[in-house]
């Protein structure tokens, strides 16, 4: 078993963060343990997560190092003056935005201000009172709850989602399982989903939503029961989806996810 | 490919709900077990448990399924094959409880034309897959839909089969080809109660298909 500074180290480096930069943070973390008289394992709980509230507390610096951030590419989506409306109830008016590939676009707003309205119109789920929405024709909908059929497993989710985008079973399960590890999920063969947790529901609904390689990705508070770890992997994902030319609209209400994002569009209180 | 991936999946769905299964198997089972000393009276009865059954169990699949089809059509799947698939199996699950009981009623009843009490619990169960699947586009709640098929079997059961109420409900061919499969009788009694079912099946199908197309359309927008 390894004490609780090599662990926190090596966590550090799992997630990316440069061995110099890993070292002196473990010795830092180390020293504020011993100024709290503590061992680090009681001061700041088990190694792993600290290493991973760490990062994102951090903002993940390394992985941003290393990466190439490309230019923004051609317009995958484009609102303008989008407004809907229920009966005379109006939800949101002359909505403007314009995401390009390799952007990411948070859409913010209090409870029930119209951000998933927005998302589901981004889709072509639901249509626009009024405005232009113009849009690429590949994109993938991660909703915040349900999409999965309780009594299906991962595997035959990602055949039905396969079959629907016409890619055959065996590339669309090797293919979910492939994306799966990018959120650090093994799929279990013969776990259903309504035996999942929420987190992991969660993972195959973004596995789901990606595994026809959209364009556009289209995300409604997609980490909702996501721990930390878990929560920083979705963020990296985001991240080298940006960087690898697709859009993204996110629909968030913690804030402090838009330090790294392109555009906000606030759709303010109701 | 995209309708048999939906009808095989929804019908392991199906297959590992084994409570429910094991109820709508059970069901016609005690419809027929009341009045087993009538052979009318109880393979009539079911028939029509049949067609509950398999209806019931289609309108709860069909709404299990509505959090699924937007996703999986924004990813390329037509409407068509995925209310295809998932009649496709909902038929195939009817048709294996429709021969199931054939085989009882073969060992346990002695009728006039067999093969007239096979047709009648195939036609049962063909009728109910896109019954039960229009009766659940028309109500997406569970208990709506399931309350009116309880109202729509109990009209069934109860109205005189020579009247116009009996003939505009959806198992009327099964009791018209179970007439003659018991009683004897003219063959236009099958053909009438094939052609009910050909048009009931036509007027489901069709509809359920018509309700889906507007509720799971896309707005088709220009390229950027």
């Amino acid at each position: 078993m390894t004490d609780w500074p090599t662990a926190f180290e090596a966590e550090l480096l799992r997630l990316g963060v440069q061995p110099a930069r890993a070292r002196r943070l473990a010795d830092e973390t180390a020293q504020q343990a011993a100024e709290n008289a503590g061992a680090p394992g009681d001061v700041f709980g088990p190694a792993h997560l600290y290493a991973r509230h760490l990062v994102a507390e951090l903002s993940a610096p390394a992985p941003e190092a290393g990466r190439t951030r490309f230019g923004a590419g051609p317009v995958m989506l484009s609102l303008s003056g989008v407004s809907k409306r229920y009966r005379r109830q109006t939800v949101f008016a002359d909505v403007d935005l314009t995401v390009r590939g390799g952007e990411v676009a948070a859409i913010v707003g209090a409870n029930g201000c119209g951000k998933s309205t927005l998302l589901r119109i981004c889709a072509g789920l639901t249509r626009p009172s009024a405005g232009t929405v113009k849009r690429t024709r590949r994109v993938g909908l991660v909703p915040q709850d349900g999409g999965t059929a309780g009594w299906l497993t991962a595997e035959e989710h990602f055949t039905l989602f396969g079959a629907a985008a016409g890619m055959v079973p065996g590339r669309a399960r090797s293919t979910g399982a492939h994306l799966a590890t990018r959120l650090a999920w093994r799929p279990r063969r013969q776990q259903r989903v309504q035996q999942m947790s929420g987190g992991t529901r969660q993972k195959l609904n973004l596995v789901l939503g990606e595994l026809h390689a959209p364009d556009l990705l289209l995300l409604d508070e997609p980490y909702q029961g996501f721990d930390q770890g878990t929560y920083v992997d979705f963020w990296q994902q985001v991240f080298a989806w940006r960087d690898a030319g697709r859009a993204i609209v996110v629909v968030t209400h913690l804030l402090h996810d838009l330090q790294n994002v392109d555009h906000v569009l606030d759709l303010g209180e109701r | 490919m995209t309708t048999l991936v939906v009808a095989s999946l929804s019908a392991r769905e199906v297959g590992r709900r084994w409570a429910a299964l094991a109820l709508v198997v059970a069901l016609p089972f005690w419809f027929y077990l009341v009045r087993r000393d009538a052979t009318g009276q109880s393979l009539r009865m079911l028939t029509l448990g049949i067609g509950w059954a398999i209806s019931t169990l289609t309108l709860f699949v069909v709404n299990a399924s509505r959090s699924v089809d937007p996703r999986l059509r924004l990813t390329g799947a037509s409407v068509i094959s995925i209310i295809g698939g998932r009649l496709l199996a909902m038929t195939g699950v009817g048709v294996a409880l429709a021969l199931g009981y054939f085989a009882l009623t073969w060992v346990d009843q002695d009728v006039r034309h067999l093969w007239a009490i096979g047709l009648m619990m195939l036609l049962s169960a063909i009728v109910a897959a896109p019954f039960g699947s229009l009766i659940g586009a028309l109500l997406p709640r569970e208990l709506e839909g399931a309350l009116a098929l309880l109202s729509v079997v109990a009209v069934q059961m109860l109205a005189d089969p020579a009247g116009l109420t009996a003939k505009l409900m959806p198992f009327w061919s099964a009791r018209e080809v179970g007439t003659y499969a018991v009683d004897g009788g003219s063959l236009d009694m099958v053909g009438h109660g094939l052609a009910h079912a050909g048009l009931t099946w036509l007027i489901c199908a069709g509809g359920t298909l018509a309700v889906f197309q507007w509720r799971l359309r896309l707005a088709r927008y220009p390229e950027p």
